[in-house]
């Protein structure tokens, strides 16, 4: 009875799994299509960390300082609701917000269709 | 709705905790519920000139993540003699805590960025404040800029003195523009401030800065000769001062 158990829950937990991998790869790939929509082609890899801190704010080109403000006030929302506030269009919104995810200052969360942006406040030590 | 205000400056001595000071509990007299906010963690002040002796929990220990803002505000609306509410947050002035404050990391500083903006929630909406007056630290700190992120409006304390017009011009351009914040000039300290000049020092002003002049104290002997001990507000009602920051108040009201 427990091995017919082990074996039925083992398909489901590598379904699982590839369902979370291709997950990974859809928004690796939706980063890669925003950037080079905007011109950019040296793709590089999501940087562990990196604080989006005030500082950081006030170095950054202002495109990407309006993004990141309005993620910092709103606390968690998708380039829909980014783009509502800054008044920019949505594919723009999402270009950025996916360029402030690959320079390590934004995490990305898939819940549905939907992905939502924040920033990591709380550490992990 | 201005409702988070930051006083801040380029220089130091510019009246900025004065300001701070008067205006909540100008606010407080007019029955709005203030709370006033010491976020100048390098040279704390409010806890001497309030007269606050001791606090269980400070500003720092919110911005520490080890208390809740609730435990953090004491309630000086007995001081005061206001139909409103004023609450204050004070930095912590033991020596010992102002070197942890210096030594904070930009992790720490992002963090606490995150907990200023979360008091929007937590007292504008669930406690039901009516304005948060942050007095900050003077230049290009931390804690000011968190300050500056988290307001919807910056006073900005200047006098005619000729390095912080100087840098004030500066950080006009390069501080707050570039977070796109709602900016406005008082002007402390001005000799000869008489009525017949005042459309001169005006124009100089906004000539000068490029934003709106919200209010232009004249160099008062009274406030020097108080030695940071009187609310004018509340114990001289009837002082110039005290006209100048009702019409100031007046002003951020229709923001």
């Amino acid at each position: 009875m427990a091995n017919e158990e082990r074996l039925g829950r083992k398909p489901l937990h590598v379904l699982e799994k590839i369902r979370e991998n291709l997950e990974r790869l859809n928004d690796k790939m939706e980063v890669m299509i925003e950037l080079q929509k905007h011109g950019r082609k040296d793709i590089q890899l999501p940087l562990a960390d990196a604080p989006l801190d005030v500082m950081t704010l006030l170095s950054m080109p202002d495109h990407l300082r309006k993004t990141a403000m309005t993620v910092c006030r709103v606390g968690r929302a998708t380039a829909d609701e980014v783009a509502e506030q800054t008044h920019r269009a949505r594919a723009v919104e999402s270009a950025y917000l996916n360029q402030l995810v690959i320079m390590g200052h934004l995490k990305k969360e898939r819940k549905g269709r939907k992905a939502y942006f924040f920033v990591e406040r709380e550490t992990k030590e | 709705m201005a409702r988070i205000i930051a006083v801040h400056s380029y220089k130091g001595g510019t009246g900025k905790t004065l300001l701070s000071v008067n205006l909540a509990a100008t606010f407080a007299k007019r029955g709005k519920k203030v709370c006033l906010f010491d976020l100048d963690f390098r040279a704390p002040s409010l806890a001497t000139l309030l007269k606050v002796e001791k606090s269980d929990h400070w500003l720092n220990d919110y911005l520490n993540g080890t208390c809740e803002i609730d435990k953090v505000l004491i309630d000086l609306s007995s001081k005061v003699d206001s139909i409103g509410k004023l609450f204050v947050g004070l930095a912590n002035p033991a020596t010992e805590a102002i070197r942890d404050m210096s030594g904070k990391d930009r992790k720490w500083e992002m963090r606490a960025l995150g907990r200023l903006l979360a008091l929007r929630d937590s007292l504008l909406t669930d406690m039901h404040f009516d304005y948060l007056i942050f007095d900050t630290s003077p230049g290009l700190q931390y804690s000011s800029i968190n300050a500056i992120v988290s307001a919807d409006l910056v006073l900005v304390a200047t006098t005619f003195d000729r390095s912080d017009v100087d840098g004030t011009k500066r950080m006009l351009r390069e501080l707050y523009d570039l977070f796109e914040k709602k900016t406005e000039v008082v002007l402390n300290k001005v000799l000869d401030a008489a009525k017949s000049r005042k459309l001169e020092i005006e124009e100089k002003t906004k000539d000068i800065y490029q934003v709106p002049l919200l209010g232009v104290v004249p160099c008062f002997c009274d406030i020097l000769r108080a030695e940071g001990g009187i609310v004018f507000a509340h114990e001289k009602p009837d002082h110039p001062f005290t006209r100048i920051l009702n019409e100031m108040a007046n002003e951020i009201e229709k923001t």
